[in-house]
């Protein structure tokens, strides 16, 4: 019982750490590999405002989330801008900021056991004999919120369809109109925002140091991959899948081995079917 | 303003490694014009207007639309401007309801600034555009992915994409290609009236026959130059025309091919 209630709970964690990610590339085709860097500095802004400013959790978690919005934002206006359209500098820009990011945090202290972040709510429940904490069905209850918002945004409002239209087809949406840099742009903040809010919400249930990050980014990548890339159905199927699997190799086998559940799913879907689960790069299976 | 000046291309020039697609090419449109671009495959035609429509930046050359320097601005900028095209080969929103295809142009910065964006109008609008190319306004086409549509409906789908834009100048890039007789024959009265209304118009076309019957005026391209510009029936009584055109001297109309 135990291991399907913490197998949900991680699955939902991972969905959490892929959803920033897969909305950026789904809407723009870009691979943020600072995605798990800018989940970390979250919990660092965050962590800060709290302990120079005495800002109260509530007040430092948000503007931590608006940060990370922030910074993705000017990665993009500031870095992307120039190298738009060529996949591998986009990839390499991305990745060096990450690393950039997390070499600061690191070279600022930022590991250790010294550094946590507070739960949003205290106390715990009891589940068919299992006890869980509250902050864990807190972050199951973003999770979902988060999923349903964000179809509701992406169906239903002008940005939405703006960003939908800007997936299916770059050169239509720029000859009616939509402009492209402006909705790039958005779509890295909004990422960007994402990855900071999973990381306020998940990062209280553990420590936290910068090479989480690395952490972070793989978890998402391997979501990504093994979903198939633009595909939400995807994401949330991959992450239970790997969520689960981290779940019962931890009961069965030993924790030790969680971390290469995901990096074990990469190879096998790449081997077997490159396109991921739902993936619509049909092409891929051809050269399997 | 009919009779206004609304597009000047001047010397407009692309080349491609050393293939020179487009080599010093000007025109000038007034409100209400309907030009005809016509020429040989690879002659340039659609280079020309990725050119003006901010696809291409061109090597040489400008672009003025209503007197302001548009040349190398961005395509979103110039399709909120007003000009708006279609594309040879159709590459729609697919897995959208067609009618949807409609709204994202409907959202743009133009028409939010003009009447008929705002929300709640904007689907008895797009489904009205739909009516207007022939997607019967009571049955379920405009509903259906815009994916599985056939192709004949798809370039119309595509001509009512660009007039979302409620444009000012209108450039077809042979939206006529690929269309049964039938389907033509249903746009070309739009065409028209379209045109009958001050809509100012560019089409490059293939099937001359239906561009002549509403073009005022053609221009011939043949290896990127400008070699004729006029009223169509003096355009191709051209020799020059004629042997471009065709390769040989065979007399238009008369071959018995028709």
């Amino acid at each position: 019982m135990s291991t399907i209630i913490y197998g949900i709970i991680t699955s939902v964690i991972l969905a959490l750490y892929a959803v920033g990610f897969s909305l950026t590339y789904g809407i723009s085709g870009l691979a943020n590999f600072a995605h798990g860097a800018l989940y970390i500095l979250a919990g660092y802004i965050s962590w800060n405002l709290m302990n120079y400013l005495g800002l109260p959790f509530l007040a430092s978690a948000p503007l931590a989330v608006v940060a990370c919005a922030l910074v993705g934002f000017i990665i993009y206006w500031g870095l992307l801008l120039r190298v738009r359209g060529i996949p591998l500098s986009e990839l390499v820009v991305t990745f060096a900021a990450g690393v950039a990011i997390l070499e600061l945090l690191t070279w600022r202290g930022f590991y250790g056991i010294s550094y946590s972040l507070p739960v949003f709510v205290e106390g715990g429940v009891e589940i068919w004999g299992v006890a869980v904490d509250a902050q864990r069905l807190l972050v199951i209850a973003v999770g979902v919120a988060l999923v349903v918002l964000l179809y509701l945004f992406v169906h239903y409002t002008k940005i939405g369809l703006a960003f939908r239209g800007m997936a299916q087809n770059e050169r239509t949406a720029l000859s009616v109109g939509i402009e492209s840099d402006w909705i790039g742009a958005l779509s890295l903040a909004l990422g960007s925002a994402l990855a900071g809010l999973a990381a306020v919400v998940v990062l209280p249930l553990g420590m936290m140091e910068s090479s989480v990050g690395y952490e972070v980014l793989i978890y998402a990548l391997a979501v990504a991959i093994v979903g198939g890339l633009e595909s939400t159905p995807g994401m949330v199927v991959a992450s239970f899948v790997i969520g689960f699997g981290q779940r019962i190799t931890a009961s069965y086998i030993g924790p030790k081995w969680m971390i290469i559940v995901p990096l074990a799913a990469i190879v096998l879907v790449l081997a077997v079917r490159p396109s991921g689960l739902f993936g619509k790069f049909k092409e891929l299976e051809e050269r399997v | 303003m009919p009779g206004e000046t609304l597009l000047k291309v001047r010397g407009l020039r692309k080349s491609f490694g050393g293939v020179i697609a487009v080599g010093n090419v000007g025109f000038e449109l007034k409100q209400g014009d309907f030009l005809g671009i016509i020429g040989p495959n690879g002659a340039g035609k659609t280079t020309l207007v990725n050119m003006i429509t901010g696809f291409v930046r061109p090597d040489g050359g400008k672009v003025y639309f209503k007197g302001k320097d548009i040349t190398g601005s961005r395509p979103y900028d110039i399709a909120n401007l007003g000009i708006a095209r279609t594309f040879q080969m159709v590459r729609l929103f697919y897995h959208l309801p067609a009618y949807k295809n409609l709204i994202i142009p409907l959202c743009s910065k133009r028409i939010s600034r003009i009447r008929g964006g705002r929300f709640g109008e904007r689907d008895e609008v797009a489904l009205d555009l739909l009516d207007d190319v022939g997607f019967e306004r009571d049955s379920y086409v405009p509903y259906k992915q815009a994916g599985s549509l056939p192709h004949g409906y798809l370039k119309r789908l595509d001509l009512a994409r660009a007039l979302a834009l409620r444009p000012e100048v209108l450039i077809l890039d042979e939206l006529f290609s690929g269309m049964s007789m039938a389907e033509v024959a249903g746009v070309l009265p739009l065409m028209e009236k379209l045109s009958d209304k001050g809509l100012t118009i560019i089409m490059i076309e293939h099937r001359l026959r239906e561009l002549f019957k509403v073009a005022h005026r053609v221009m011939v391209l043949t290896f990127g130059q400008k070699i004729a510009e006029g009223p169509p029936d003096e355009v191709m009584q051209s020799d020059e025309v004629k042997k471009a055109y065709l390769g040989t001297d065979v007399e238009l109309g008369e071959s018995g091919r028709d």
